[in-house]
């Protein structure tokens, strides 16, 4: 040893013990703060807000790509919260209908005003709330919910948790806060919001992608062609905004009157079941209603606000339809190209082939990323995000099964999904790089990446 | 093509006009005077209410500092009567509500000139 760092060490064991002593002399050290997201995580699946028993969980499942389906809501036992307007007596009458719940999947809503709860109501799909991050800003400000004006307070996504806390979360209809539910703190707020908008997918696509399968890039062709498609005029490469070429550069997301609401033979009208129609945006309504993001579409059916269509296919061929090319927008759309739009079937099946295979996409580089976080996380983290990762390939599968879409691709998600499967059931970091790169492989069926 | 990009400028023209109502925003009447999430403090004056004029439909509020405002309130501005204080369910109100020596917050319409209500929240004491 050299005399240095003999001189080094003793000086350090000199003043071990006052360094002890100064050590347990201090308060222990604050706790650091929450990750916003993870804490956001907490809130949103598991916080009531002293109200009947809903969370944010409740209706955007993570399992049901944040959104809930009536396949989904069929699994469900009859004590979910879902169902409080069937256990809670005070919530029996105006609060929802469980018929058009458990057959379309719609929830009550009171957008105009809660002064007639039996008569101004109406019934809505869960849009899921996957790629926020790209769906809510605009130059008019943010635009949240199907009609874009769903939040309180200052319209923002984060003020929008306190306005479904109003209105799904509450004890009676009289919802009185401190009583039937209570509100969201500042920091809530926050964290819910950085939670929200840290799922899914975080930026826009640039199309064109070179699709490999012949008929999902016709489809694509279509898509793009603003002679033929028009689609990207209102979605810019499959995402929520108005293409910049067209609105300018900051307009974002938009709102449009695109006639769902005049679709004869809507589900939940031949229920006979009440179901006001819904003036959309504001109060009273403009009939406008919110651009929904595309990449995410296929596996988030039934679509549009009132789920009156059940499959991707017939979403495109709504507008071919008189109810769109007779509407505002669809008028519009003919008056700025000379026509409206008329697909064949071909190419509406080839539309929505794309819109299928963009999807699948999603998926994949969503399964990827949960699967790539899983084994550093701990036990309890690690099995929700496998959950998740299984979800995902489990929808990739069902977009390009249900289109008739890449059987060698589906092989590959369903070897990585056996694979999540036995990770589920018995860790192994080599099953997840295994369940990785068969996902990897599904990837390359589809696209060719650089 | 000219008359395509003329079209799809009218286009951007009506979706902008489109889109300026926004406001629906129906479940603040449930939130409590000070409490409206990114409006409170920010873009909405609270204190109590010193003067109305009814004919010109303004009320003047006066805040804690001593401040005070005279703010018009248009008819379709939108009066709640805040009950949450006596544990009782917020109602719709009408500007006959707005009386002297009540609280009241008013969210402005425009956020710069800070002359005209959106919103109206005021505070109806028990019996009131």
């Amino acid at each position: 040893m050299k005399r240095g760092h003999f001189v080094q060490l003793l000086a350090v064991n000199s003043a071990l013990p006052l360094i002890i002593l100064t050590l347990s002399a201090c308060p222990p050290a604050p706790p650091s703060p929450p990750d916003p997201v993870l804490e956001g995580e907490r809130l949103f699946f598991n916080e009531t807000f002293a109200g009947n028993g809903r969370t944010c969980g409740t209706c955007h499942r993570a399992e049901d790509n944040f959104g809930l389906t009536p396949a989904f809501i069929a699994m469900l036992p009859p004590d979910d919260a879902l169902f409080v307007a069937e256990t809670n007596p005070d919530l029996a009458n105006n609060f929802e209908n469980p018929t058009l719940m458990r057959a379309f999947g719609l929830i009550l809503e009171n957008q105009d005003g809660f002064d007639d709860l039996a008569n101004n109501f109406n019934m809505r799909g869960i849009p899921h709330t996957l790629a926020l991050r790209t769906s809510v800003n605009s130059a008019q400000g943010p635009q949240t919910g199907w009609s874009g004006d769903g939040a309180p307070g200052d319209g923002s996504l984060r003020s929008f948790t306190t306005g479904a806390v109003i209105q799904h979360f509450t004890l009676t209809t009289n919802r009185i806060p401190g009583i039937d539910f209570r509100l969201p703190t500042d920091d809530e707020l926050d964290a819910i919001e950085a939670f929200m908008l840290s799922v899914g997918r975080q930026e826009d696509l640039t199309l064109p992608l070179a699709l490999k399968g012949v008929i999902a890039s016709r489809g694509q062709e279509i898509f793009l062609d603003n002679t033929l498609g028009k689609c990207n005029a209102c979605h810019a490469n499959a995402g929520a905004n108005g293409d910049p070429a067209i609105f300018g550069p900051t307009a974002g997301n938009l709102n449009f009157n695109t006639g769902v609401e005049d679709l004869p033979d809507q589900p939940a009208d031949l229920t006979g079941e009440p179901n006001p129609p819904d003036d959309g945006q504001g109060t009273p309504g403009n009939g406008a209603f919110n651009t929904p993001p595309l990449v995410e579409a296929a596996d988030t059916g039934p679509f549009f606000h009132n789920n009156s269509v059940e499959t991707i296919e017939g979403a495109v061929a709504f507008y071919n339809g008189d109810a769109f090319n007779n509407s505002p927008a669809g008028q519009l759309i003919a008056g700025a190209t000379g026509s409206g739009i008329n697909l064949d079937a071909t190419q509406v099946v080839a539309v929505a082939a794309f819109l299928r295979v963009v999807n699948a996409l999603e998926n994949i580089r969503e399964a990827i990323a949960l699967l790539d976080a899983s084994p550093p996380a701990s036990s309890e983290r690690r099995t929700t995000l496998l959950a998740r990762a299984r979800a995902e390939a489990d929808d990739a599968i069902f977009v390009l099964r249900g289109g008739g879409l890449h059987p060698e691709a589906v092989t590959h998600l369903t070897a990585s999904r056996d694979l999540i499967d036995q990770v589920l059931s018995r860790y192994s970091a080599s099953r997840i790089r295994e369940a990785i790169e068969a996902q990897e492989r599904a990837r390359n069926e589809l696209v060719t990446t650089n | 093509m000219h008359k395509r990009i003329i079209g799809f400028v009218t286009l951007v023209l009506l979706a902008a006009g489109a889109s300026q109502a926004l406001g629906q925003e129906q479940t603040e009447r449930y939130i409590p005077i000070g409490q409206s999430p990114g409006i409170s403090g920010i873009y909405a004056y609270l204190g109590a209410i010193t003067g109305v004029d009814q004919s010109a439909r303004t009320v003047t509020v006066q805040d804690e500092q001593g401040n005070a405002r005279t703010i018009r309130i248009p008819d379709d501005a939108r009066i709640w009567l805040d009950r949450s204080a006596q544990k009782e369910t917020n109602l719709t109100g009408s500007f006959a509500d707005l009386q002297v020596g009540r609280t009241i917050e008013v969210k402005y319409k425009d956020r710069e000139r800070r002359e005209e209500a959106d919103w109206v929240k005021v505070a109806v004491v028990a019996g009131g």
